[in-house]
């Protein structure tokens, strides 16, 4: 298995007058090379989730095997390595860095791996193409509309090449066609072997994956394979 | 490896040049440091230079007697026999031993005259003594000393005041009033200047009954070999006059020249360590300086240091990232502070001593490693930090 989680809780302020249960015991098995769409509607625990599986946060309780190893095992040194080489990560907010221009932002996270320069940025701009942005690839991310920004964070995480990609509302600030542009790219990387996480309030979305889980109040409520419109279509037709 | 390293420099220079006001304030307190180090080390190497300088001219490895007779009707003139006991006793250490009378008075030359020369009464081992050379005629001769003869050696400033362009040579100045024939002039060895080491002029000591009224000689000067012998040459000296004086009726004192000069090379000793006390506190409370605006600057880029490391930087990275742009404030402030250092000292080695006084470059590079090491010891506790943030409350940031 890719990721195991058994029994995970996310609790704010445990014990206190505000406490929020943003994840309440949470079982879930995803394998190599899947297609899962997490949805839920706001609040329901799902970037909370992605931080916890991205290794960028750590449950208040349970367990977590990624790989089959607990993550808590793990040391800070082999977490970023795992964020560095396993991970890619596309944020609900972008997370560009300012100071650096879009090229830099895409090649950063192989500056982590170790990447030489020139292949980095040939990677980078590659990247950039795929998501039609390359023409903006010396501009500083600041100087890009919110889709432009969405497109470059997208670009960074599909450079790495890490075998699962995390994205939190990839298609939150992109126009319908944009926004299949980008779910065609996580469907095509997904064909060649990478698993997807998809996080997204739109059921209309989630419907591009080939599973979904649904959350509500930090709980799984169904969890089912999904056959996607294209095949429905093809099936009704017959 | 040398890229990626390269690439961390880049960065580190292009978050300080964004903040250029802010990146400067922060440099003031390594800048203001380093020029002040650099200026006040040259300073005190100007002073010493000044005072070596004028001890060299001096002589050095001195000792000083003075004889003081209370019986002024039954004394005894030890003259002869210390000048005898230095010479056969005492020659594996002493360069010679003169007497060495200053008395002050009037010059006068034709038209000219010079009430500022210090006229001294000595041997023919004066000018050894006190470190004076011949230029020109010659120099005191023991015949001087037996015939008492009236001639005089004068030095560079009493030869320009009297003379101007005439060879002062086989003429005759009076002092008071008394003829003497200039027999020899000394080179200049203290700017040819009034009431400096060349405005003096010397006679035979024997010259003292005639001129001073005075049947004996009470101060004398030794010039020893080297400044390790000076105490067994003081010791021997005290030894001899304790059992040649009669101590009911004389005292003696023995004085080492080098003390004043010792004293004085101590006094700069200790002025060199206030200032470089001063300086590492002002160094320090730059390097506070940098580590306040670091801390600043990790809360600002929290932000950017959870989104590196949530794609994968190490903390490491992280660690170096801030280490580096500390480095460079600091190593930027101390090279402004070094640019600093250099004009100052021209300044004030041009105004207070006349001279070219550039730091020394030991000093120079000193500093610069120095100022890096404050930026890389204070950057150390903001970067620690800034690395140990947890990925996604940095992310949270704002
Ligand atoms: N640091 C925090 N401290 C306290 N509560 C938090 C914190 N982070 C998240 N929460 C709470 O946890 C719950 C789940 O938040 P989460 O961000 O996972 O929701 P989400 O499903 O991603 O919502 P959205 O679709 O709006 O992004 C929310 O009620 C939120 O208020
Ligand atoms: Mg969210």
């Amino acid at each position: 298995m890719l990721i195991e989680i058994h029994d995970l809780r996310k609790i704010y302020a445990e014990g206190e007058e505000n406490e929020v249960r943003a994840l309440d015991g949470v079982d879930l098995s995803i394998d190599y090379g899947e297609f899962v769409a997490i949805v839920g509607t706001s609040g329901s625990g799902k970037s909370t989730m992605m931080n916890i599986l991205g290794c960028l946060d750590v449950p208040t309780y349970g367990e977590y095997l990624l790989d089959g190893i607990p993550v808590k095992e793990r040391t800070e040194r082999e977490l970023a390595e795992i964020r560095s080489v396993k991970i890619g990560f596309i944020f609900q907010g972008y997370n560009l860095i300012p100071s650096l221009n879009v090229w830099q932002n895409v090649a950063l996270p192989m500056l982590y791996q170790r990447v030489p320069l020139a292949e980095r940025q040939q990677r980078a701009m590659d990247a950039l193409a795929q998501v039609d942005i390359a023409q903006k690839a010396e501009s500083r991310p600041t100087q890009l509309s919110g889709g432009q920004q969405q497109r470059v964070a997208i670009a960074r995480a599909i450079a790495t090449r890490s075998p699962i990609i995390m994205a939190d509302e990839p298609t939150g600030a992109l126009d319908s066609k944009t926004g299949a542009q980008v779910l065609g790219i996580l469907r095509s990387l997904n064909a060649q072997g990478t698993a997807v996480i998809l996080i997204t309030h739109d059921n209309g979305i989630a419907a591009k994956a080939k599973r979904i889980v649904r959350l509500i109040d930090g709980k799984i409520v169904s969890d089912q394979p999904n056959v996607p419109d294209e095949a429905r279509a093809l099936n009704e037709n017959m | 490896m040398r890229g990626r390293q390269l690439e961390e420099l880049k960065m580190a220079l292009e978050s300080i040049t964004d903040k250029k006001a802010r990146s400067f304030l922060t440099m003031l307190g390594i800048l203001i440091g380093v020029g002040a180090v650099l200026i006040l080390v040259t300073v005190v190497t100007g002073m010493n230079a000044d005072m070596e300088a004028y001890y060299e001219k001096l002589g050095v490895n001195k000792v000083y007697v003075t004889v003081t007779q209370y019986d002024r009707t039954n004394t005894l003139d030890i003259t002869d026999d210390l000048m005898g006991y230095v010479a056969s006793d005492m020659s594996n250490i002493a360069v010679g031993v003169t007497p060495d009378i200053e008395q002050s008075g009037t010059l006068r030359y034709g038209g000219n005259t010079n009430d500022s020369a210090v006229i001294y009464f000595g041997n023919e081992q004066w000018a050894d003594c006190n470190n004076y050379t011949l230029e020109d005629g010659r120099d005191l001769s023991e015949l001087d000393m037996d015939n008492r003869s009236m001639v005089c050696v004068i030095g560079a400033y009493v030869a320009e005041s009297l003379f101007g362009y005439i060879d002062p040579i086989g003429e005759t100045i009076t002092y008071n009033g008394y003829p003497l024939t200039v027999v020899g002039v000394y080179y200049a060895k203290d700017g040819t200047a009034e009431e400096s080491m060349d405005d003096a002029i010397v006679v035979p000591y024997t010259l003292n009954r005639s001129i001073l009224s005075t049947a004996i000689i009470t101060d004398f000067t030794i010039k020893v070999e080297t400044s390790d012998d000076m105490e067994e040459a003081m010791s021997r000296i005290e030894s001899w006059l304790s059992e040649n004086l009669d101590s009911n009726t004389s005292e003696y004192t023995v004085e080492n020249g080098n003390d004043e000069m010792n004293a004085s090379e101590d006094e700069t000793t200790s002025l060199s360590l206030i200032l470089g006390g001063v300086a590492c506190i002002s160094l320090l409370v730059g390097g506070i300086g940098i580590m306040n605006i670091m801390l600043v600057t990790v809360t600002e880029r929290a932000r950017e240091i959870g989104i590196k490391k949530a794609i994968g930087a190490q903390r490491r990275v992280i660690v170096t990232q801030f280490l580096v742009e500390a480095a460079v404030l600091s190593g930027l402030g101390g090279l402004i502070g070094i640019a600093i250092g250099y004009g100052g000292s021209l300044l004030i080695g041009k105004a207070m001593y006349d001279l070219i006084l550039v730091p020394d470059t030991m000093y120079v590079v000193a500093s610069a490693i120095f100022s890096i090491v404050i930026g890389i010891a204070f950057g150390l506790y903001p970067a620690v930090k800034a690395s140990g943030l947890q990925p996604v409350d940095a992310l949270r940031a704002d």
